[in-house]
């Protein structure tokens, strides 16, 4: 285990140098530059991106995880991403000319613009920093369940975690501000060679092929393939349920809402949410061997940790060394610009906001929420420990409930007013919490954040026609620039 | 844009109708096995290479009506 250990530090060490090596010039243009010169990315640029921030320390041992705990309703995950694309192929590029006419580069820059309304702003920036904790946690826990696996158990779970903690809070701050584009590209690569190889072999060293090990599944396994699997109450309902509300929230996390404002044209967007597709079928891949981890395993393993013990049982040591740095990478790297987008939406659009603020001090304080952020998130961690795909799933059900204020309020419908919008978030975020701190994940066969959208959809609609007024001529400018200027938005630029 | 609008619709509703029908109706289910997978492993390997069919009809659907957009 000597190498793998070593290979591990070295792998860090190097994506550390490499974030620092670009984080030197980014730290010199501000935050302000840092957020806003990227409005230039052409579509592979967007490609990678986006592909190393959406598939993560979750793609890599939190499906494998889900599958082997859960059985079929992992489905969910594979659709949960394509619905978003084919959302975003025209809702990404009208939050773009929105951007590029009223320069904003932030999410809350956006509601605030188009409620005009500076607290709605704030209280937006405020939540969503602290609904993206969960995803910080996530990446936490993913680490954690690596080094616990890599030690043997004999670095415990907690222990585990704590070091994954320091792990990812000195890489962020040290080195990556944004994973710049070479961390991507390598990410992507080892990520993608890595889960490939473990497809490959894992048929062929436990089943004789992937035509027996299928067979096999369909003797052994038999409905634990289908829904609702192994749970009780994840049906069909649930199945789609769950990938509305959570094709409906994809874009409304504020790292991947900003990657609209980093492209150079509306039509890079759309480009890329026609082959961003493709990267789901590494999913299908990393869900068949949780499956397969089942007959191997046996059912008394922790679901986060198959994957790595699979890889750590089928391949010989160098390779195991590789597969370890390349999961390590996939936590490391997507975490960089999550931490920052949320320490920056409190450091800009809560304090600076609050109480105007230079550019230079703005930045100087995002770097420093980095710490407290990631340890709130341990703390989750360490309070809640549970599956990658429940942490995601929760989170999953508080940030779609931005959806009617930004999506249909922001791009479509001109008398939703700022009461409204914010009147339904409440009202969404407090259905999610009651129904989930009373442990009902499913209500009705329902997903609990999809039936807290309903009543945060309702409650935004009743509301806004209720306040609705004379609309304001900066909130009709807002529409202008989408409808009326031009008879296409895509062609506005 | 209108026509812009409807097309975008259809193609949601596509990508989505394919992975959520398909197992609502049909493919929720292990045997028949289909190219030698079980049925809900086949449907869901499949659809996602459908999808970038749909959008990139989509997006040259797009581009078709608008000749002179950017880059």
């Amino acid at each position: 285990m000597g190498i793998v250990i070593a290979a591990a530090v070295i792998g860090v060490a190097l994506l550390t140098v490499l974030g620092m090596a670009s984080g030197a010039r980014e730290s010199r243009s501000s935050l302000a530059g840092w957020l806003v010169n990227r409005r230039n990315m052409g579509p592979w640029l967007v490609w990678f991106l986006l592909g190393t921030e959406i598939y993560t320390a979750f793609t890599f041992q939190g499906l494998a995880g889900y599958a082997y705990a859960k059985g079929g309703p992992v489905f969910y995950n594979v659709a949960l991403n394509d619905v978003a694309y084919s959302l975003g192929f025209m809702i990404l590029p009208l939050i773009w000319i929105l951007g590029k006419r009223f320069r904003y580069v932030t999410q809350a820059d956006f509601v605030a613009g188009r409620y005009q309304s500076r607290a709605l702003g704030m209280f937006v920036a405020l939540t969503t920093a602290i609904i993206m904790i969960a995803y910080i946690d996530l990446n936490i826990t993913g680490l954690g369940a690596i080094f616990h696996v890599i030690s043997h158990s004999r670095l415990s779970v907690m222990w585990s975690d704590i070091l994954g903690f320091f792990v990812l809070a000195t890489a962020v701050y040290v080195g990556g501000i944004r994973g710049n584009a070479w961390q991507s590209v390598v990410k992507d690569v080892f990520m993608i060679v890595a889960l490939g190889a473990l497809f490959l072999v894992f048929p062929y060293h436990e089943f004789h092929g992937f035509g027996p090990m299928f067979r096999d599944f369909g003797k052994d396994l038999g409905p634990v393939m289908t829904l609702p699997g192994k749970t009780k109450n994840f049906g069909l309902l649930w199945l789609v349920t769950t990938v509305l509300m959570t094709g409906m929230g994809q874009w409304m996390w504020p790292q991947w809402f900003g990657v609209a404002y980093t492209a150079r044209s509306p039509r890079s967007l759309k480009i890329q949410a026609v082959f961003m597709p493709l990267y789901q079928l590494v999913k299908v891949a990393v869900i068949i061997v949780g499956f397969g981890a089942l007959l191997v395993l046996g059912t008394h393993q922790n679901g986060n940790d198959v994957i790595v013990i699979l890889a750590r049982r089928l391949l010989s040591t160098p390779f195991f060394a590789f597969f370890v740095v390349a999961a390590i990478f996939a936590a490391l790297v997507p975490a960089g610009p999550i931490i920052m987008t949320s320490a920056s939406l409190l450091a800009k659009n809560v304090w600076a906001e609050h109480r105007p603020q230079s550019d230079r001090r703005i930045y100087r304080a995002t770097k420093l929420l980095v710490f407290p952020l990631t340890f709130l998130a341990l703390f989750l961690a360490l309070g809640a420990p549970s599956l990658l795909v429940a942490i995601l799933l929760v989170a999953y059900d508080f940030i779609a409930q931005l959806f009617p204020a930004i999506v249909i309020g922001g791009l479509f419908w001109r008398g939703a007013t700022k009461y409204g919008a914010f009147w339904g978030m409440v009202a969404g975020w407090a259905a999610d919490a009651a129904l989930l701190l009373s442990g009902h994940g499913v209500v009705g066969g329902m997903n609990a954040g999809f039936a807290a959208l309903i009543l945060n959809g309702a409650v935004f609609m009743i509301v806004s026609l209720a306040t609705s007024k004379r609309i304001s001529p900066a909130e009709h400018q807002h529409f202008a620039v989408l409808y009326e200027t031009h008879e296409d938005p895509a062609r506005t630029v | 844009m209108r026509t812009a609008m409807r097309n975008w619709l259809v193609g949601v509703g596509l990508v989505a109708g394919l992975y959520l029908l398909g197992p609502v109706i049909y493919f929720n289910r292990v045997y028949p096995f289909i190219l030698g997978m079980p049925a809900i492993i086949f449907w869901y390997a499949l659809v996602p290479v459908l999808t970038p069919v749909i959008l990139g009809t989509l997006y040259l659907t797009d581009r078709a009506q608008n000749p002179k957009g950017d880059e």
